[in-house]
């Protein structure tokens, strides 16, 4: 078990920053997931940490031992490519076989580890088949193995299921996590796939152009994020504008003037020092949805008009206008099909002060 | 801990490699071998004889004498007409396999590429043994009182050269039809085009770019050829065949107006090649191609039609090698040629010219070999190491696919005539020529190929802890294997033929298949030369079915 610090990282690709003093740490045997959008500098750093780029400047180290001057193929490392990278002029046995080779491991050794990293992920029946005969499924299991039977001392993936359609990615999600597990191995993930992110790590960081925004267990991020963004990326919260009427002195209901309703009460976490406009965040199943005559005596309330409706089965998700220009996501779960709104129907929305956050101050 | 300077081999991505010793390489070959000579082929015709900047006695000599400026229209009139004809020739012939349930696609293809195989000047002189003056049609019209049209002059060389490249219009077009999408057509219908409208506005776009592609190659080749207006043009000059006459003519000869005309030769050439490039690649279009053009059914008659059209030119590309095999079998004296079987031809050759067949295989067979070793480590630095300097030599390497061989042979020749370094006389000046001028092959194949192997699979590898060098060795090699067969089949297949600088460089004990077969022409050895022919067409054919074989039957000659 590996621990991994990465510190003030830089890289610059030309003119444009990549990653703008990156630090983090990655506690022994713990997924670790950088989530974010499309280029926001996760997969450099992980090729970073791999040795497959070289930073600006910075410094990772493996159990306290900097590896910046050791090259890739000595760092120890099992990388999962996203677009898979397997060998496709070997045999699934060559291909999982192939860093023992490097490692000049003799072959009854090579042959009885070559078997049980197949085992371990359920492709012993397959083992001379060539990669083209494979799904992609089978592809991604091959290259996991290929990866773990090094033993690395640390293992990187690159949105490794992001070509697998929705039911394999759920699928091997369970694999990954269970091998993850079992084998303890400290595991640096990319993914921009949120409810992919909630559902394997130990720990998240959120990265947004070149800087990671926010770190911590899955829950946490889900039930306080620290700014819009977060809000926004994991889960998307709803943000609404409003204004704090006076500073908070510590935890405890404070008073937000909003612009389509009487003032809300939220409950801060903490002081909040300074009045003036902030941003709100709402997940949408905090909402409740009432007839425009009912929830008379609720918190938090608003009235709109449906523009959207979504119908999923457990969930149904509507699109309320509250105040021109300004709608909010609500989701009903489990919803009653003879309750169902439609588009165009006046609704009163109502929310519990204990699940509206104050995000950050209005930039 | 922070800021140590990362390890300098750490990336597949990092300089500071070994593969700085490859471009090195590649920048000593191509400066040696082409820039050089070429340049001092250009500095020949800017400085003339005096020394010092004499464009009167040089390009002013071209532009007032006719004897000089008639080859300059000679060369590029038979050019254009020749790309005219092989576009109007192999355009329809490929729409026409595409858009027509006609049998046998796989035959037809086959035969295009079998087609491409002889070397052109060996189609002229198979068009001498059909139509020339003791030719075999010639002879039997004669009786019935028909003479045969003349296949001498400028309407015989145009006839040569478009039987010759329509085949290679046909491969490039079919492979740009090919990736059409269906869709794209029921798209441009559905939205109220008619079929013919539908062809013009969506289909045509998208195949013009190889259709240019082709028809620039057409150009290119046809402006170097250099064998078929000396077999069939008596008299007609052309800009290669009147530089070497200028070059080779020890009493009139005149080396400046050689130069001059080879420089004429490097920039109409270069230019398109640029053009060449341009339409092959900035516009080029990236189609998804799912479902192909489907064949439609045509009315019964038409679909007769467009199949005795096309086996009927299919089977005219395919005359000049069924000639020159048939021909190699018939008794003959001189140019005549009798009805009948015999092995005649071949064993005199074997007894005549036992060392010019030794020589072509040993000189080929060295220089595909050096092609493709330098070729395949060059493409991997352009590739993957992108960078101007990287840039440049990729351009000068091209450049090497667009110089005619007459203007390479005259350059090496004025280079490596003289201390320090003397190759002419010996065998060498023959590799280097053919090993400079055919590197395009490989590299192109390679890169080509390198852009579709993803740079993940080689990461994967050196993070699996095989060090980048052995990474390339054990994972990039056998994934560019099929690249580097085409392009060592098609580096064979050229080289194997060519003779526009192999006449020039050839000395003594040093003559090769090809210019025995010219002298036999020349002399009115025809059997013998027939036999030479066949021979050399044999050994172009045997790599491409062996590549069929490995690779399958989806491969073309077309570059």
């Amino acid at each position: 078990m590996t621990r991994v610090r990465i510190d003030g990282i830089v890289k610059r690709f030309g003119e444009a920053s990549a990653l703008s003093d990156v630090s983090l740490e990655l506690s022994p045997g713990e997924l670790y997931t950088l989530l974010g959008p499309s280029g926001c500098g996760k997969t450099t750093l992980l090729r970073i940490v791999a040795g497959l780029l070289p930073q600006d400047a910075g410094s990772v180290a493996f159990d306290g031992v900097p590896v910046d001057n050791v090259p890739p193929y000595r760092r120890n490392i099992g990388v999962v490519f996203q677009s898979y990278a397997i060998f496709p002029h070997l045999t699934v046995r060559q291909n999982i076989a192939y860093g023992l080779r490097a490692r000049r491991m003799e072959s009854e050794r090579t042959e009885a580890k070559v078997g049980e990293a197949a085992r371990m992920v359920q492709m012993e029946s397959l083992l001379d088949r060539m990669p083209a005969a494979l799904s992609g499924g089978q592809q991604q299991r091959v290259v996991l193995a290929r990866a773990l039977v090094i033993e690395p001392r640390l293992l990187l993936m690159d949105e490794p299921l992001s070509n697998l359609d929705a039911r394999l990615r759920v699928e091997m999600r369970a694999v990954i996590r269970r091998l993850q597990r079992t084998l303890g191995i400290t595991t640096l993930y990319v993914t921009h796939d949120q409810e992919e992110a909630l559902a394997i790590s130990d720990t998240i960081a959120v990265m947004d152009r070149g800087r990671i925004l926010q770190t911590g267990p899955p829950w946490a991020l889900y039930r306080a994020p620290q700014n819009r963004f977060v809000a926004e990326f994991l889960g998307g919260m709803n943000v609404l504008a409003a204004r704090l009427a006076r500073p908070v002195a510590a935890a405890g209901v404070a008073v937000v003037e909003v612009d389509f309703s009487t003032p809300w009460s939220v409950v801060a976490d903490g002081a909040v020092s300074e009045s003036g406009p902030v941003w709100l965040g709402i997940r949408p199943e905090s909402l409740r949805v009432e007839p425009p005559s009912g929830g008379a005596d609720h918190w938090n309330q608003a009235a709109g008009t449906v523009t959207e409706v979504g119908y999923l089965g457990a969930v149904a998700r509507y699109q309320v206008e509250i105040a021109p220009g300004v709608s909010l996501t609500v989701e009903v779960h489990d919803p009653d099909f003879q309750a169902l709104r439609r588009v165009g129907d006046p609704v009163r929305l109502w929310c519990d002060p204990a699940k509206v956050r104050i995000l950050a101050p209005h930039p | 801990m922070s800021g140590t300077a990362p390890h300098p081999d750490a990336g597949p991505r990092r300089h500071g490699d070994a593969w700085w010793v490859v471009s090195a390489v590649g920048f000593a070959v191509v400066l040696a071998f082409l820039v050089w000579p070429l340049s001092r082929v250009l500095a020949g015709s800017v400085l003339g004889e005096s020394g010092w900047l004499a464009f009167g006695e040089t390009y002013g000599r071209v532009a007032s004498h006719r004897y000089y400026w008639s080859s300059l229209l000679n060369s590029l009139g038979l050019s254009a007409a020749a790309t005219i004809g092989a576009v109007l020739v192999g355009t329809p012939l490929a729409l026409a396999l595409s858009r027509y349930p006609i049998p046998g696609t796989v035959l037809v293809r086959t035969a295009a590429n079998l087609a491409l195989l002889s070397p052109p000047f060996i189609g002229a002189y198979s068009w001498v043994v059909l139509l020339g003056r003791n030719g075999l049609v010639t002879r039997w019209l004669e009786p019935l009182g028909w003479g045969a049209p003349t296949i001498y002059g400028y309407r015989g060389i145009l006839l040569a050269f478009v039987v010759q490249y329509f085949p290679l219009v046909f491969l490039l077009v079919s492979g740009a039809l090919a990736a059409v999408d269906q869709s794209m057509e029921d798209a441009a219908m559905s939205l109220g085009s008619r079929p013919r409208q539908a062809f013009f506005r969506v289909v045509l776009p998208v195949i013009l770019p190889s259709l240019t592609a082709g028809a620039l190659l057409v150009f290119m080749a046809t402006m170097a050829d250099f064998g078929t207006p000396m077999v069939l043009g008596e008299g007609l000059r052309t800009l290669p065949t009147l530089m070497y006459g200028e070059f080779i003519n020890e009493l009139g000869g005149n080396p400046t107006m050689a130069s001059t005309l080879g420089s004429l030769l490097i920039l109409i050439n270069t230019a398109a090649l640029m053009g060449q490039r341009y339409f092959a690649f900035r516009k080029a279009y990236h189609v998804v191609c799912l479902r192909p053009l489907q064949p439609r059914r045509p009315t019964r008659g038409r679909l007769a039609l467009a199949a005795v059209a096309v086996y009927g030119l299919i089977g005219l590309a395919l005359v000049p090698a069924v000639t020159i095999l048939v021909s190699s079998f018939m008794p003959t004296r001189g140019p005549v040629m009798y009805a009948g079987l015999s092995l005649q031809s071949y064993a005199t050759v074997l007894h005549l010219v036992p060392r010019a067949i030794a020589n072509t295989f040993m000189l080929t067979g060295l220089a595909v070999a050096l092609d493709v070793g330098l070729g395949v480590l060059l493409a991997y630095c352009l590739a993957r190491r992108p960078s101007r300097p990287h840039a440049v030599l990729d351009a000068l390497i091209m450049l090497a696919y667009a110089i005619p061989g007459t203007v390479v042979g005259v350059g090496l020749i004025v280079v490596y005539n003289h201390p320090p370094i003397v190759l002419t006389g010996t065998w060498a000046i023959l590799l280097v020529s053919y090993f400079i001028r055919h590197l395009p092959y490989p590299v192109r194949a390679c890169t080509a190929m390198l852009q579709q192997i993803d740079v993940r699979v080689e990461e994967a590898s050196i993070s699996l802890g095989v060090p980048p060098f052995r990474t390339f060795w054990r994972v990039t090699v056998p994934l560019m294997f099929p690249a580097i067969v085409s392009g060592a089949t098609l580096a064979w297949i050229t080289t194997i033929g060519e003779l526009s600088s192999s006449i020039l460089l050839y000395s003594g004990p040093w003559a090769t298949t090809s210019v025995a077969i010219f002298t036999q022409v020349f002399s009115n050895h025809f059997g013998t030369a027939s036999a030479l022919a066949s021979i050399l067409i044999g050994a172009a054919a045997a790599p491409l079915f062996l590549m069929y074989r490995l690779l399958g039957r989806q491969t073309t000659v077309a570059p």
